[in-house]
This record gives C-alpha cells, sequence and structure tokens, in this order.
C-alpha cells in the first residue's frame, strides 16, 4: 500500500466519525507525505488546519492509521501551503493599451519567461546540434547530456533556448520537475544578498531543491570568488544528484579567462554545443517568425534584403524589423528603396561612435598584448594575427582607405593591409572558432 | 464567565475585531466572535482561517470562561444600548446581555469548536516599530497592490528587512510602490534579513486596528506573521510565493526630470480627468522650452480640456499618456511641496518622488498609444 492509498482509506474512516463541515474545512485538503519509521507525517493547507487537527483530531488519526499500519508509532503535522492546488494561470489575449512591467510576466517560481518556447526558435544548420541536444535533454533530464553548455554570440538564440528547454519540459512533465532559470547576474546578486543577509542557507535550499538549473551568461561569474564557489558547490550538489543543468555562456569554457580551472573541467565533462551565425536561409525564416509573431507582413523582396544585410545579430535584426514594419504601415508609398535607406541609418548608426584607437585598444586587449606592440614593428606570431585582426576591422568596421591602415599600424605598405584584409576574410569562411573570437573582440570594441 | 464592561470599550473592540468575521458556509461557527475571560484579562477574538484578530477588553472580569456569539447580532445589541454599564454572563451556551434597563439572552455555540489561533511561539526575534511608522509604511504602497487569483505573489504587501532598512512594496503590475523605513525609525533584532508577502486584506486590517502611539512587534516564522501590541494580537498567514525581483523595473535611464508643484498637479488631474474616457487616459506633453506641462485629455463624445503647469524640466520633450488613477495615487502619498517626475520615454516606465528623497519611489506604466 502507497502512502497515498494509505492516507486515502483513513481519510475514509475519519470522514465517518466527524461531521461533514468540520471535515471539509479541516481535512479536505491534506495529505500523508511520509512514512519512515514508525514516524508520519501529514501536511496540512494553513496553521489554523494544523493546530485544530493536531488538537481535535491527532489521537482519532492515530489510532485509524495504526489500524491500517501497525508500524506507526507517531504523527506529526506540517504545514505546506502548495496543496491547495494553485488555478492555472487563464490566457489573457484581449489587447490591453495599459503596459505592464514586462519583467513581471516572468514566472517568480522558475524565472522562466513564457514567451520563449521550441517552437519559434527557427532550426538552421548554425544551431541544429545545439537544438538536438536541446530535446535530447528534454526528454531525457539529467541522464544524457549533463551538463549541457551552449554557448555562441550575443543575439543568436541561445537565452531562447535554454529558456524554450525550460518552459518544454515544464510542459511535457505537468510541473514535476523543479525549473529554476538564473541569469549569472541575479546569481551573484541572491548570493551577494544572502551574504550580506547571514542567508546562505536560505541561497542553498532554493538553488538546491531545483531539478533542472539553467544558468544563463556564465562568464561573468568569472573573478567572482565567492559567487564562483557558491556556484561550485550548486553544481557537484546537483550533478551528483542527477538534476539536469543547463548553461549558456558567450564562448567556450577553456576561453572563459578568469574562471576557476575546477569549474572549467566539470563544464567539459558534459556536453558543449555551439551557436554559430545563421546562414541567408536561417535568417529569413527568422524575420518571417518575427513578423507572424507581431502580425504584419512584408513582401519577400524586403526580407531577403533585410536577411543580407544583417548578418550577426538577430537581436538587431529585431530592432530592423520592428522600424520597418512602423515606417511601411504609416507610409502608403513605402518600398524596397524606403527599407533599404532605413536600414542604413540603422547600420551606421551602430557604428558611428566607433574610432580607430578604439579598434586598435580592443584587440590588443583581446589578445593580452600592448597596443605599442601592436602598432609596432615586430613581426613575431603572437602579434601578426591581431594586427592582421585589427586591419580587417579597420577596414571593414570603418571602412577606411588601406594606405590609411597600414600607416597607422607600424608605416607600412599597402599591399599589407591589403593582404591582411583577404586573408582574414578566408579565414572568418573557413573556420567557425576564428569567426566566434571575431565576434567577441567585435563585442569588445562596441562595449568601449 | 462573567464580565462587566462599559459598552464604549467593547464596542472598539468589537470594531476591531469586525471586519474578519467570516462567511464560511462549512463551518458556520466563523460567523462568531469569541469572549474569552482568563485570569482577569477579557479579550475578543475573530477570525476566517486565514486571519485572526484577538482584541484586549478593558472591564472586570468577575468569573473565568469563554463561549462563542454570532456577531451581527451581538454586535447590533451592543451598538444600541443606551445604558453605559454592561454585564455579560455566559450561561450554557448562552450569553446574557443585562444593562439596568434591558436584558437580553443570545444563543452562541461552544466554545470549544471555535478555531484554535496558531501564535507564533517563537518570540526571541522579531522588530519593534511605532505604530504610526507601520502603518505609512503599509499605507503609502497598498493602494498599488490587487488582489489576483492568478498572481497570488503580488496580492499583498512585501516587507523586506535587510538588517539597517525596511522596505515595503506592493505592484499590480501596471504601477508599484516602494517606501523604505530607515533603521533609526524601528528597532530589530532578527538575526537575518528576510522577505514576507502580507496578504492585502490583513495589511489593511493592521492599518485599521493599530494605533498611532502603540509600539507594535512584529513577529514571523518564514509561514506566518504576527503584530501583537499591548492590547492587540494580528496573526495571519503569509503568501508562499516569491515576489517579483523589481529592482529591475526602477528606471535608471530618466531621459525626462521633472520637478511641479503637487498640489497643481493634483488639480489638473481632477479637472482634466472629466473629460478622459473609460480607461482614465490622460496626456503629459512636456514641452521644455516653455517650461510647461500640458496634461491633456479628450473624448470623442465629450469633447477635450487641457490645463498647462509650469514645471522645472530637464531633458527631452516627449507626449506620455497615463491613467491619471494611477498617477494621483503616486501623488497621494507624497506630502511635499513639489514633486519630482522622471521620465523614460513614452512607453517605458517613470517614476515618482519626493524631490531629494528615495524612501518613497512609485512607478508607473504609460498607456500605449
Amino acid at each position: 500500500m502507497t502512502i497515498d492509498e494509505l492516507w486515502i482509506r483513513s481519510l475514509g474512516e475519519l470522514e465517518l466519525q466527524i461531521s461533514r463541515p468540520n471535515f471539509l474545512t479541516w481535512l479536505k485538503n491534506s495529505r500523508l507525505v511520509d512514512n519512515k519509521e514508525g514516524d508520519a507525517i501529514v501536511a496540512l493547507p494553513n496553521h489554523f488546519a494544523k493546530e485544530w487537527v493536531e488538537a481535535k483530531y491527532g489521537k482519532m488519526i492515530l489510532g485509524i492509521l495504526r489500524t491500517e499500519d501497525s508500524s506507526i508509532k507517531k504523527i506529526s503535522y506540517i504545514v505546506d501551503g502548495n496543496i491547495t492546488k494553485k488555478k492555472e494561470p487563464l490566457k489573457q489575449d484581449k489587447e490591453e493599451k495599459q503596459l505592464v512591467f514586462n519583467e513581471f510576466k516572468t514566472d517568480p517560481e522558475s524565472g522562466l519567461n513564457p514567451k520563449y518556447n521550441l517552437k519559434t526558435f527557427v532550426v538552421g544548420s548554425s544551431n541544429e546540434l545545439a537544438y538536438a541536444a536541446a530535446t535530447a535533454t528534454i526528454d531525457e533530464i539529467g541522464s544524457k547530456y549533463n551538463p549541457l553548455f551552449i554557448y555562441g554570440g550575443t543575439g543568436l538564440g541561445k537565452t531562447h533556448l535554454i529558456q524554450a528547454i525550460g518552459n518544454e519540459i515544464h510542459k511535457k512533465h505537468k510541473g514535476k520537475h523543479k525549473v529554476k532559470y538564473v541569469s549569472s547576474e541575479k546569481f551573484t546578486n541572491d548570493v551577494i544578498w544572502a551574504i550580506r543577509n547571514k542567508r546562505v542557507e536560505d541561497i542553498k535550499n532554493t538553488y538546491r531543491n531545483a531539478d533542472i538549473l539553467i544558468i544563463d551568461d556564465i562568464q561573468f561569474i568569472g573573478g567572482k570568488e565567492k559567487t564562483e564557489e557558491e556556484f561550485f558547490h550548486t553544481f557537484n550538489a546537483l550533478h551528483e544528484n542527477n538534476k539536469q543543468i543547463i548553461i549558456s555562456s558567450d564562448r567556450p569554457p577553456r576561453s572563459i579567462p578568469i574562471l576557476e580551472e575546477r569549474l572549467k573541467s566539470r563544464f567539459e565533462g558534459g556536453m558543449i554545443v555551439d551557436i554559430s551565425f545563421p546562414d541567408f536561409e536561417t535568417r529569413a525564416a527568422i524575420i518571417k517568425i518575427k513578423l507572424q509573431e507581431r502580425k504584419e507582413s512584408l513582401e519577400d523582396e524586403i526580407i531577403n534584403l533585410i536577411a543580407n544585410k544583417v548578418q550577426r545579430n538577430i537581436r538587431e535584426l529585431e530592432g530592423i524589423i520592428n522600424k520597418i514594419v512602423f515606417h511601411s504601415k504609416h507610409n502608403s508609398s513605402f518600398d524596397i528603396s524606403h527599407a533599404e535607406k532605413i536600414m542604413n541609418e540603422v547600420i551606421e548608426q551602430s557604428s558611428v561612435n566607433i574610432t580607430p584607437s578604439q579598434i586598435i585598444k580592443a584587440v590588443a586587449e583581446f589578445y593580452e598584448i600592448s597596443t605599442t606592440e601592436l602598432i609596432g614593428r615586430g613581426r613575431k606570431k603572437e602579434i601578426v594575427e591581431p594586427r592582421q585582426v585589427a586591419m580587417y576591422l579597420l577596414r571593414d568596421m570603418l571602412n577606411m582607405s588601406y594606405p590609411f591602415i597600414a600607416e597607422k599600424l607600424g608605416k607600412r605598405d599597402h599591399t599589407t593591409a591589403i593582404y591582411a584584409f583577404d586573408k582574414i576574410s578566408n579565414n572568418l569562411n573557413k573556420d567557425p572558432s576564428f569567426n566566434q573570437k571575431m565576434t567577441m573582440v567585435k563585442e569588445l570594441i562596441n562595449k568601449s | 464567565m462573567k464580565i462587566t464592561v462599559l459598552k464604549n470599550n467593547l464596542k472598539n473592540s468589537l470594531d476591531a475585531v469586525s471586519r474578519i468575521v467570516g462567511e464560511n458556509n462549512n463551518l458556520p461557527i466563523l460567523k462568531n466572535v469569541l469572549i474569552k475571560s482568563e485570569s482577569g484579562k477579557i479579550n475578543i477574538s475573530s477570525t476566517d482561517l486565514e486571519t485572526a484578530i484577538i482584541k484586549k477588553v478593558a472591564g472586570k472580569s468577575v468569573e473565568d470562561g469563554q463561549i462563542t456569539v454570532p456577531f451581527s447580532i451581538f454586535n447590533n445589541v451592543i451598538n444600541n444600548i443606551q445604558s453605559e454599564r454592561i454585564d455579560l454572563e455566559a450561561k450554557k451556551n448562552n450569553i446574557l446581555i443585562k444593562t439596568d434597563s434591558y436584558e437580553a439572552k443570545i444563543q452562541g455555540m461552544d466554545s470549544e469548536d471555535f478555531p484554535i489561533i496558531p501564535k507564533i511561539e517563537e518570540k526571541n526575534e522579531f522588530f519593534e516599530i511605532k505604530g504610526e511608522n507601520l502603518k505609512d509604511g503599509i499605507v503609502s504602497v497598498m493602494s498599488a497592490a490587487q488582489i489576483s487569483e492568478l498572481r497570488p505573489e503580488i496580492s499583498g504587501v512585501l516587507i523586506d528587512i535587510d538588517g539597517e532598512n525596511i522596505k515595503f512594496v506592493a505592484t499590480d503590475s501596471f504601477r508599484l510602490a516602494e517606501k523604505t523605513l530607515y533603521g533609526s525609525e524601528f528597532t530589530n533584532n532578527f538575526e537575518r534579513g528576510f522577505k514576507i508577502i502580507i496578504p492585502l486584506r490583513p495589511a489593511q486590517e493592521l492599518v485599521r486596528v493599530i494605533d498611532d502611539k502603540e509600539n507594535v512587534r512584529i513577529y514571523s516564522d518564514g509561514s506566518q506573521f504576527m503584530a501583537e501590541t499591548d492590547d492587540t494580537i494580528l496573526v495571519t498567514r503569509l503568501i508562499d510565493g516569491n515576489f517579483p525581483d523589481y529592482t529591475q523595473i526602477i528606471p535608471k535611464n530618466i531621459s525626462t526630470d521633472i520637478e511641479v508643484s503637487r498640489s497643481e498637479l493634483m488639480g489638473a488631474l481632477k479637472l482634466v480627468s472629466s473629460f478622459s474616457s473609460k480607461n482614465n487616459e490622460v496626456i503629459f506633453k512636456i514641452i521644455p522650452d516653455k517650461k510647461m506641462i500640458e496634461v491633456y485629455s479628450a473624448d470623442s463624445s465629450l469633447g477635450e480640456n487641457k490645463y498647462l503647469i509650469p514645471a522645472k524640466i530637464s531633458g527631452e520633450g516627449v507626449n506620455v499618456s497615463f491613467n491619471w488613477r494611477f498617477v494621483s495615487d503616486g501623488l497621494k502619498n507624497i506630502d511635499s511641496e513639489t514633486v519630482n517626475i522622471g521620465l523614460q520615454g513614452d512607453v517605458k516606465p517613470s517614476v515618482i518622488k519626493w524631490p531629494q528623497d528615495n524612501s518613497y519611489i512609485y512607478i508607473v506604466m504609460p498607456i500605449k498609444d
């Protein structure tokens, strides 16, 4: 007999012995949660019920339970507010003009935003593997790929994918698994809060009770010692118990510079997949899905144009779609030339503030060499590649002339700059990991 | 049980417990209040199985004992009795009410059937606060809360204690109010900080039953909340859930900063809103060049009107629509000549606060055009 059966039989007996109103009020939402070594634990929905049942029916319940299972020696009562079923939120389709705090749409228990699901995740050659790993993880939680480590540049759908995993698990297993999604920034804040308020135990409990822990942008915890340590222990505790861990980052574990070695090696113990830049077809598909979400449409011509121009960042893509949709609504004679104009504006805007020295500094920082070395005349291997990257970027992002670039980087001949540009373009096409590097450098530039 | 009380004392205590006398069809005894005399002290209690209030009655106890009486009939009798002095006596399950010229017998119910009120026994950790400060904290944010079955975690008032400050926070996801009380306004001996969410109704009751001058001690064991003064105890369950991480919605990049007379803005809202349609929409046109805010509202079947208010404005001009009631709720809790309004364009949250003071912030979302 399972404990649920035991409790149902006991309730049937109790129902005969106490009045119906009393039974409904105090015992309807009760549950037997545990029965170990003669110590039965009964959960009740609130403190009033606990006080009442304990005082008035304690002996009766013990008697009844003992006739069913004589090993029971005593009963303890606990309060569990979750027994009374929460109602499923109704879908609110009604379009309200009053805006709400968007951040509040996320589920406070799991931290997941319900807008992310696998249906709207466009799969192409660039993210096939990641998608396959994600679906496998949903089917076999905790056993197949653990931890699942997903990396890729900004705006390529990491957050979408890992949140979608959480949402799908929630949907598929009807909330049986406790999913916890957290950005590493939130995790850090929690740890700081806990330390300040002497409540580290609480943090341990919230995170270690999760069945699926999803951490976004793990690279940001690098160098925060206490947070790393807390995460390390959480990771171990969960991993030992076969709980699923899903991590995202903008680069593979090896390349997160200030992350502790023991964490890196643990991340590598599972499945590492990358999401790279989507190809043209995937981009076009993404645009169509985004339009569908907004219940808008655009001519294929314009869609192709956008897919062609915006190659590296889906978020940027969304911004442009918003803008074009807005203009096409307010301008009846809207056509492709308008779209082109808008796009050029947006793309120019994003590069308008970048200066050559910013690029040089960022490249030097990324490769951990000094700017003097970078613009000097040294020809060591460690310096040649960065220098070529800098040349490429000066040309690619700022459209500077080759002679000027060559002059800036060590008073060279302009053919050197041309050679560098060609070589790097070539590399970019062939080598995905090099592509990755380049994105990171570009992010550094945009940040500075 | 046999007690003698003054009419007004009894009436005050009955008022205090009145609002949570339950309406529960399963358990009729919740419509009753418990009158109890124990070692000379007289108490009246009521509960709806979520919250309970126990209120002391000043009076003389002749004989200890307890009984429950239906609240409505008892309250009616006590309210209409003319004489000052009232004798109450329990005889079996009946209560006898006697004055010099009046006598009544009300059928009660066995006090053994009245729910046992769960109290927090662990009383080492608590914080103590002046009644008026506690009420100020709750009242400042209460209007922003809303009871919602879908979102239980925001159907209450968050109390967040971090050792140095107490924050009271409430939101209905359209606006959010936060009030901070600083260390000097309370004493705290909780070893650790904590966050609890008190359901809105008991929070409102707390404001009603606590006196400004009283000191209130607050206890919590993580699932229950208890506020205790010398003659009142309020116990309630806490909302089980996580309050949304609201710090991320506090505006950080204010693009338009306005300082404006509070009374003038309040007046303008009241007047202009006469023309606002069903959704209470009024438009704020911020005109930095003229140092003016134009408050405008129109309804296609009524007409339109606008009101110009001089203001100190820095930053960009913008037109932004609000539900005027939301704005006015925020202004009500500010008690100064001028208020500070920070906008972040027309679709992002705006903030209302006292000038040079962060102890109260009120964040409100605009209405989309």
